[in-house]
């Protein structure tokens, strides 16, 4: 073992701007030669394992200033991009107001990787398994275009990440996660019907890998709804991910299934346009089809199992 | 573009502090810490083996973080605390490391640094961890040898050794 080939061969210079507007414009400047950094850590493996040659210039965000800490704001819980992952596992804001987004921190990489990582680094690798669980929350995302800040929705975001020709370089400062409304006893609007202490709010997150500790997703599966007393579907999200397969909502079966009863004929219905609508990227471990079948039992036991114990309650 | 972003470059003086002393490095901004506390301070307990921060071998604590040192970069660790295995006993044995001593932790020995690193990173969090916490705790450390038998009851020890003295 000698010292790292990387290292004997390149030696790019790193730029620590302290806002949004110097980062943007080293970016501008040095164009494909630049690539912005937070914790480096699916970079360093990128780098490592030959799938992209180290940049002659790293952009390092960490030091820009409000984008390391995690804050309630007038529409959300604002995430800051340069949170470290691990700190996001450890809030408790965040664990008790979007604990599937917890869980599915829990089972990224190790600590110890996580104490670099960063969710923002997650989130604009467009591949992250942070991303169905916030996929699932309806997560924003605040990007700036070197003029002004945007919002805009993750799963929108992401769509045009995975268009654009070179990737995702807009430049991503937070993630903003929605509070859920309250299923208390004070009816919420909810276009034709309210929301009310009768119904139930459900939610599942599950990554399946080929190990049971710090593994490479196969499949990362997230649910999260409203059931009525009588198993009706009041609210539904659906995503899915995994593997290099950039996360998806399933938004036309969302809506075919919103309103429904949970049954065996709607379960069966869930099962089939999973597998149709789900296109995952396969590679030398896992096919395709095998990502859309486990996808496909992992939302449909999760719907069964939401339903069952609504009924158990009664 | 105002001179606030300043850039680190080639050669670059790292200024931190490994195991309790102010060090500087002339090195590379992007050069892995692995790389410098092995080649260029000589301390080798710190190991280095997939170097894509999976094993945890190379495991140090960073401000008494167990950090995997094969992702971290030079400027990183830019007036940083650093402790590698070695400023882990500079005080006499460290509990942990006794405990692993005495439930046989550890075969060849090759991952018992980082394992060491980890449990110390653990242990000062959280004085008396769950199963669940420990599992997670070490996620990031493999051993090839010991099938985690002597590791988890080295782990149970030193804990327990902790709430003794506390």
């Amino acid at each position: 073992m000698g010292m790292n080939i990387q290292e004997t061969i390149a030696s790019p210079l790193v730029w620590h701007p302290q806002t949004a507007a110097e980062a943007w414009q080293l970016k501008q400047t040095y164009d494909i030669e630049a690539v912005y950094t937070s914790g480096g850590t699916l970079l360093r493996t990128q780098w490592e394992s030959g799938i992209s040659a180290m940049p002659q210039h790293l952009i390092d965000l960490s030091a820009i200033r409000g984008l390391n800490e995690l804050r309630v704001g007038e529409a959300g819980l604002v995430v800051g991009g340069q949170t470290s992952l691990q700190s996001c596992r450890s809030n408790a804001l965040l664990s008790r107001h979007f604990p599937m987004v917890t869980e599915a921190i829990r089972t990224i990489a190790a600590p110890s990787v996580r104490q670099l990582a960063t969710i923002g680094g997650n989130v604009a690798s467009s591949i992250g398994d942070s991303i169905a669980a916030l996929l699932g929350y309806d997560a924003e995302v605040i990007w700036f275009d070197g003029t002004r800040e945007h919002r805009a929705l993750l799963s929108e975001w992401l769509h045009e990440a995975s268009a654009a020709k070179r990737g995702n370089e807009r430049l991503l400062l937070s993630v903003l996660l929605p509070f859920e409304e309250s299923l208390g006893e004070t009816p919420v609007s909810n276009g034709a019907e309210d929301l009310t202490s009768q119904m139930k709010r459900f939610g599942a997150y599950h990554k399946v890998g080929r190990r049971e500790a710090f593994t490479p997703s196969v499949v990362t599966a997230c649910i999260n709804g409203v059931l009525t007393c009588s198993n009706v579907i009041k609210q539904i999200r659906i995503a899915l991910g995994g593997g290099q397969t950039v996360p998806v909502r399933l938004e036309g079966l969302e809506k075919e299934i919103s309103g429904a009863d949970v049954d065996g004929q709607l379960l069966r219905h869930v099962y089939d346009r999973t597998i149709e609508l789900f296109e995952p990227r396969e590679d030398l471990f896992a096919s395709a089809a095998y990502r859309k079948s486990t996808a496909a039992n992992l939302i449909v036991s999760e719907l069964w199992k939401a339903a069952k114990d609504n009924t158990k309650q009664l | 573009m105002s001179e606030e972003a300043v850039k680190s470059e080639s050669p670059y003086v790292l200024r931190c502090f490994v195991n309790g002393k102010e060090e500087l490095i002339d090195t590379k901004p992007a050069a892995r810490l692995l790389t410098i506390v092995r080649d260029e301070l000589s301390l080798t307990g710190t190991k280095r083996s997939c170097e894509i921060g999976r094993c945890g071998a190379c495991m140090v604590l960073i401000e008494g973080k167990a950090v995997n040192s094969c992702l971290t970069m030079a400027y990183q660790c830019s007036e940083k605390q650093i402790t590698t295995i070695e400023g882990i006993a500079v005080q006499g044995m460290d509990p942990v490391q006794q405990a692993f001593l005495e439930e046989g932790g550890f075969q060849c020995g090759y991952c018992t640094p980082g394992m060491i690193i980890s449990v110390k990173a653990l242990l000062d969090e959280n004085p008396d961890p769950s199963d669940d916490e420990i599992a997670e705790a070490l996620s990031g450390n493999i051993c090839r040898c010991t099938g985690y038998g002597g590791i988890w009851r080295a782990v149970k020890r030193a804990a327990e050794g902790r709430r003794q003295t506390t």
